[in-house]
């Protein structure tokens, strides 16, 4: 085997431009792999991270009605505090309309102790003011209806009994964040002052588990843990890794159709060269190795141009980011404005063992042809 | 010259059978042409001492190459036996036809087929590399090799900066410097001027007589057979005459 990896070595370095043409078109491939999943990973812990922190907690006592993607089911999902629930913070959640620059816009009205300390949504604002009904918002929300820190404007609401009722809202900060699931038409206020506008006293939509919550049965809740909690958002980001994968396997086939084509008319242009090994003793089967080395040789001529040229890249990017386009901020996934790629140890060695088997592989099926070849023939440079 | 072995003492046949390191009985080669059969070799008797600076002469398809093959364990015969060195050519494996070749026998083409891409010194090193030897040994044996055909100060050059002259010298080099029984040479004087070939032939003779070297070429080439000791004419695929012309100590350049 050294003496194939030698050889090959020495025919690869002596093919010249041939080779190290080949070694660019994989090392591209090489790159834009571990880029694209580098990307998605830093997505996935960053959303991760940022879901957890904003709005799921180590995880939530959910009322058995609600379901966050059906806001018919806001109305009647919610029932009174279990007693017992320590290190849980409760959410109200119920819709509402409000009116901001004569406009009417539906928006779901989430009640909050400005307490808690378990997600991040900045409440300090609800109770650090003297203004009468204070909101704040998400800055997707306030691009979206236009608002400012300070605006105001009429909110209308329908309490308990299904009776109508309005109030003059103010907005006492937008808060910066990249979870659209807390910010897109929704409007955070002090708990107490939902409970008592809605004369929803003590009760709660969800409430969100701090550090040391264990989870306990009550009736009409279900707890769902964090990893239940993230299911969406990882099949979504799996989704995309399934959908980015065929950009990848793309590059990659074009990639090793060039090492294929390579070494399909090596082992044409070479026969005579390949008559000659096995005239010196080689025997066939150590030809076909040394083959199918050459072709496995060009991954890591790949890995090493990928390198060069890679590293540089990928620290460029981990140190400033990639910028998001505001549309796929606004999608309703967890995306920030800017994500740093994380290139683990991992997708580097999981891409590198990919390539090389491929490689090996596409360069083993031309080779197998060398194990029927007639070397009188192949001297002769006679094979068709 | 056929069967010249065939003595009647017991003792001498024994004797002599020790001596042949090439014996091919009733050897014929068939190749497979449109919808029929081409017999390349028909009824090939031949052996072959140790030593012998011979040559298979005859015209374009007359069966010199296909016999070299053959011998070369490169090809086996279709029928009959081939034996070299005391082994069946036909029933080896690819392993052990290359094990052969590898130790036993050494090529020289009419094209001298070098390796584009590695230097002299590791084209003649290449035949080495396939059995164990040291770094320090494989360099000892190449230096001495292209001592013997004179391109040691050239040795780190490549085969595309070499004159066809140079270039089957390096061939012979890389020949002979695992030392083979056998060096089998098919047309090595074609692509030569007069003078190159007259050099090379004289460098083939001073190998076979320091290192008793079987040489048997495939030619037609009237400068070649001036230096043969044995002349073995083939027509159509047999042989037509076998004739022993001169000994050793005649062949020109001696």
């Amino acid at each position: 085997m050294f003496l194939a990896l030698k050889l090959a070595f020495r025919n690869l370095i002596g093919a010249g431009l041939r080779t190290w043409l080949n070694a660019i078109v994989l090392s591209f491939a090489f790159v834009m792999i571990i880029f694209f999943n580098g990307f998605l990973d830093g997505w996935k812990h960053q959303a991760v991270n940022d879901s957890i922190e904003w709005e799921f907690g180590d995880g939530q006592l959910i009322h058995k009605k609600y379901d966050p993607y059906d806001p018919f089911s806001f109305q009647d999902s919610h029932d009174k505090i279990p007693d017992t629930s320590r290190f849980l913070s409760p959410v109200l959640v119920r819709q509402a309309t409000i009116y901001p620059n004569n406009r009417m816009v539906s928006v779901v009205m989430k009640g909050i102790s400005p307490d808690q300390s378990i997600v991040k949504i900045p409440v300090e604002f609800l109770k650090n003011t003297k203004v009468d009904f204070p909101v704040i918002i998400g800055k997707r929300m306030a691009k979206s209806n236009k608002l400012k820190k300070g605006d105001q404007m009429l909110l209308r609401w329908r309490d308990k009994n299904g009776t109508f009722d309005a109030a003059n809202i103010t907005v006492v900060e937008v808060f910066d964040n990249d979870i659209a699931s807390v910010d897109n038409g929704q409007l955070w206020m002090d708990i107490n002052k939902l409970w008592q506008i809605t004369g929803l006293d003590r009760h709660a939509t969800y409430l969100v588990a701090g550090n040391h919550y264990l989870p306990e049965k009550y009736n009409n809740w279900t707890f769902k843990s964090q990893e239940e909690l993230l299911e969406f958002l990882l099949e979504i980001i799996g989704m995309e890794k399934i959908s980015s994968s065929i950009l990848y396997m793309l590059l990659l086939a074009i990639a090793l159709l060039a090492i294929f084509d390579t070494q399909v008319l090596s082992i044409f242009r070479r026969q005579k060269e390949i008559g000659t090994y096995i005239a010196m003793g080689m025997t066939r089967f150590k030809v076909m190795i040394l083959f199918t080395v050459e072709g496995a040789m060009y991954s890591f001529f790949a890995m090493i141009l990928g390198t060069l040229y890679g590293i540089p890249l990928f620290r460029y990017f981990t140190r400033i980011g990639l910028s998001i386009p505001e549309a796929s901020q606004n999608a309703g996934v967890t995306v920030a404005d800017v994500i740093y790629p994380i290139y683990t140890l991992k997708l580097i060695l999981t891409t590198i063992l990919i390539i090389i088997i491929s490689a090996t592989l596409v360069s083993f099926i031309p080779a197998r042809k060398i194990s029927k070849m007639d070397p009188v023939a192949a001297l002769k440079g006679k094979l068709q | 010259m056929q069967d010249r072995d065939s003595g009647s003492c017991w003792f001498t046949i024994i004797k002599m059978e020790k001596e042949y390191i090439i014996e091919l009985k009733n050897v014929v080669k068939r190749f497979p042409v449109g919808d029929g059969l081409f017999t390349a070799l028909n009824q090939i008797d031949l052996r072959f001492e140790k030593g012998e600076f011979s040559g298979l002469v005859g015209p374009s398809g007359s069966g010199k190459t296909t016999l070299l093959n053959i011998i070369g364990s490169l090809d086996s015969p279709t029928e009959g036996n081939a034996l070299v060195l005391g082994k069946d050519i036909s029933k080896l494996t690819h392993k052990e036809s290359a094990l052969l070749r590898n130790h036993h026998i050494g090529f020289i083409f009419q094209v001298v087929n070098l390796l584009p891409v590695y230097t002299i010194f590791e084209n003649v090193e290449f035949a080495l590399l396939l059995q164990k030897y040291t770094a320090s040994e494989r360099k000892k044996a190449v230096m001495e090799a292209l001592e013997w055909v004179g391109l040691e100060k050239i040795a780190d050059k490549k085969p595309d900066k070499l004159s066809g002259g140079e270039g089957q010298r390096v061939a012979i080099a890389r020949a002979m410097v695992k030392r083979p029984e056998i060096l089998l040479a098919d047309e090595p004087t074609a692509n030569l001027d007069a003078a190159n070939a007259h050099a090379i032939l004289q460098t083939m003779v001073k190998l076979n007589q320091e290192l008793n070297t079987t040489f048997i070429f495939s030619t037609h080439d009237e400068k070649v057979m001036k230096y043969l000791n044995r002349i073995i004419h083939l027509r159509d695929g047999k042989v037509e005459s076998d004739d022993l012309i001169k000994s050793k100590e005649n062949v020109p350049g001696t």
